[in-house]
């Protein structure tokens, strides 16, 4: 085990306790409106504490940690039931696209903010008639005396209630399409010209907004590369989630597996054999996505590219969603009761999973990108001329 | 770390891979042993275990072997599977090999290693009920051995015992099976004389747990090679189809049928290969997973590579059908899935059902 490890370890101990017990476990998935305030102050407390961008060059404040050491930070973490992380998109996303393709002036500003855990970012990419297909967005950006002007809406945008700013993919020269002519900019949200509205899913809950642009500003220098350059830092930034936070992410998985067990036994439908089957298969899928995970995980340490990493999205959906499945099955006509008139956990568990087939790719999108990019398979056909709308 | 693939493990790959490539893709496919009317090509066990020397891959340096992990044999399967040779590595090489190394005097190890090693003789373990039987039904590839290790009861220890295939009193029937490639047969040894069987050694009845463990890594490394040789045959023969004036690996039904056979292939590849690794805490679980995982992919591949091929999948002429026949009989080899799945859930209830 990393010294990194050992020491969050031991710091988790002696701050993830008192006022934050309250935050085990919780914000999850379908849990996202969980103690919003509080969220945010332990986002502080981990930043204060120098927990945010340790895999950050040390020259821009991080600990220039190894994948290793970020997957076994981010081990921890999930085992002493840290919270889901608020910042986790600047951290994670935005901070390594600024590292990389920002100015000087971008990293100044910007980096600070997001290392403290005091300002908290979304994503701007799709939108109501762009959401498979990216390259579709009609959102629009103008330069106009030094400031870029952007009007359009974006969709399904995480965590947009609690964040300060926004990065935009728009469409900056007029008539272009698919992936010429974006931009990639940086929007603060707390102005006139940007409305949110949450977006109340199915479990109840809003982690996803619309946000609706009418002559929002930012200023000519918060564009990342250059006019042109959008869909190229779009991508670079997907392709920044190296899967460093999936084995922590199995270990939530593992937790509400182990929940469930717990409840087939107490409540004896451990008895049906079905449901035995179900929780063996349900379990070697928990193992066999962490089996996978070190994979891919191991091979990048490397510095090889493999195929097996295509698989991880559609398989943890398709997994997690059975897993929603099975507790209800377990749960039997309980599943049907709302104790205290709220959603308990797997009932969340349940309805949220839907989702996770279709946010990031869905399972559709991902075949698509198997066939092609790891089997070599012929491109999907691209429609040629317009479809009327309405 | 954990998948410690190294020089020595790709060099068996390479080697392997191309001898039997040049073997099957020259017209010696299996549909000539299924001619010859015998589950066992003679000429490609010479070539793999005397040109190539990879039977002895798990034996010790010492015997003449190459002394590699679970993890070597992991990837000789791998590439058998692919070719379905109908060579009795995962009897000889395997759990011959495993209780000889474990149990056997160094003399008798001297004596016999070696030879295996060299490809000049081979052997099965029959085992019955625990010893309690004289005879042991379906014993994969007993017909050609030369030498059968048969566990008794004698005094309520249990005993391994070696026996010559020419004991006067031994019947080896062997029966004709759906997969033409891998033979099943019954053996009995009721009517052998007492003086024929030489004893190897004592253990106890966890012992055979062990042995099965690394029979079931093998035959989940095999189903992971076998799986891969069909959705290659079907990327192949999909990307030559021309249907509707367009190749029919463009149709998206084809092309997510076969992301769902990748899915299925990799995920049983990581099941495997952590099986192969696994540390002897882990190990019982972690083969559960990789066997009944990687038998079951198996299948659901092969049957997907014959609708997808269309027609030529379903004749006898193309291979296809031979893979299938392979991938149902692994799914009852050393037990069902779903008898995996209830011993898994065993395990994590904490209780029987």
């Amino acid at each position: 085990m990393s010294d990194l490890r050992i020491n969050f370890s031991k710091w988790m101990k002696t701050h993830f306790c008192n006022e934050y017990e309250c935050l085990r476990g919780r914000a999850t998935p379908g849990d996202e409106d969980a103690f919003p305030g509080l969220r945010l102050k332990w986002e502080r407390e981990m930043g204060t504490a120098g927990w945010i961008g340790i895999g950050w060059p040390t020259e821009y404040g991080g600990k220039g940690a190894s994948l290793d050491e970020i997957v076994g930070f981010n081990e921890e973490y999930a085992c002493h039931g840290g919270p889901g992380r608020a910042g986790h998109i600047g951290e994670t996303l935005l901070a390594p696209t600024i590292i990389a393709f920002g100015t000087e002036q971008q990293k100044a500003r910007y980096l600070p903010g997001i290392k403290a855990g005091t300002e908290f970012w979304c994503q701007g990419y799709s939108e109501p008639n762009a959401g498979s297909d990216l390259s579709n967005i009609k959102t629009k950006a103008r330069l106009e005396n030094n400031q870029w002007v952007i009007t359009g809406q974006k969709i399904w945008t995480s965590l947009a209630m609690d964040s300060d700013y926004i990065f935009v993919l728009a469409r900056a020269d007029e008539g272009s399409k698919g992936r010429q002519g974006l931009v990639f900019l940086l929007v603060k949200l707390n102005q006139p010209g940007i409305k949110i509205r949450p977006i109340k899913q199915m479990s109840g809950t809003s982690e996803f907004n619309e946000v609706f642009f009418d002559e929002a500003v930012c200023s000519h220098n918060d564009i990342i590369g250059e006019v042109g350059d959008g869909w190229k830092i779009a991508m670079a930034l997907l392709g920044f989630e190296r899967g460093a936070s999936t084995l922590g992410q199995q270990m939530t998985f593992a937790d509400e597996f182990r929940q469930i067990v717990d409840l087939a036994k107490s409540n004896g439908s451990a008895k049906d054999p079905l449901i035995r089957q179900r929780i063996a298969k349900s379990y070697a899928g928990l193992k066999i996505m962490r089996f996978t995970a070190l994979r891919t995980l191991e091979a990048a340490e490397k510095g090889e590219t493999t195929k097996e990493g295509y698989i991880s999205k559609i398989f943890w959906s398709s997994w997690h969603r059975d897993l929603g499945e099975l507790a209800m099955d377990v749960m039997g006509n309980e599943a049907e009761i709302l104790v205290n008139g709220e959603y308990s956990k797997l009932q969340k568990l349940f309805l949220f999973s839907r989702a996770d087939t279709i946010y990031g790719g869905t399972n559709q999108i991902q075949r698509n990108i198997i066939a092609e990019r790891a089997l070599g398979m012929p491109k999907e056909p691209r429609g040629g001329g317009t479809v009327k709308e309405g | 770390m954990v998948y410690p693939f190294n020089s020595d493990h790709e060099m068996i790959r390479e080697a392997l891979s191309g001898f039997l490539q040049e073997w099957y893709e020259n017209g010696k496919g299996p549909e000539r042993i299924y001619r010859s009317g015998k589950a066992f090509d003679k000429e490609a066990w010479s070539g793999f275990s005397h040109d190539l020397g990879m039977v002895g891959v798990a034996i010790s340096e010492d015997f003449g072997g190459s002394g590699l992990d679970d993890l070597g044999r992991v990837v000789v399967m791998e590439e058998l599977g692919a070719s379905l040779c109908a060579i009795p590595f995962l009897t000889t090489g395997g759990q011959v090999v495993d209780i000889i190394s474990k149990i056997a005097t160094t003399q008798f190890k001297k004596e016999y290693l070696p030879r295996i090693a060299r490809g000049e003789i081979q052997g099965v373990f029959s085992s019955g009920h625990v010893g309690r039987e004289k005879k042991c039904i379906n014993s994969p590839n007993a017909d050609t051995a030369d030498f059968i290790l048969i566990s008794r009861l004698k005094n309520k220890l249990i005993e391994v015992v070696y026996l010559d295939a020419s004991a006067p009193g031994l019947k080896i029937n062997s029966k004709k099976t759906m997969d033409p490639t891998r033979s099943f047969c019954d053996v009995d040894w009721s009517k052998v004389s007492d003086t024929d069987f030489l004893l190897i050694g004592t253990v106890e009845l966890d012992f055979f747990e062990d042995i099965i463990s690394q029979s079931q890594i093998a035959l989940a490394a095999e189903c992971i090679g076998g799986a891969q040789k069909c959705l290659d045959m079907t990327l192949e023969y999909a990307s030559q189809r021309v249907q509707f004036g367009r190749s029919i690996a463009s149709f998206q039904a084809i092309k997510h049928r076969c992301a769902d056979m990748f899915i299925l292939i990799e995920a049983a590849k990581s099941a495997v290969y952590a099986a192969a690794v696994a540390t002897e805490v882990e190990k019982t679980e972690a083969v559960l997973i990789a066997k009944a995982y990687a038998t079951e992919a198996y299948f659901k591949v092969a049957g997907d590579a014959i609708q997808l091929h269309g027609g030529i999948g379903f004749t006898w002429e193309y291979p296809l059908h031979l893979f299938f026949k392979r991938a149902r009989a692994n799914r009852t080899m050393f037990g069902v899935p779903s008898e995996d799945y209830k011993l898994l859930a065993d395990s994590i209830l904490g209780d029987k059902s």
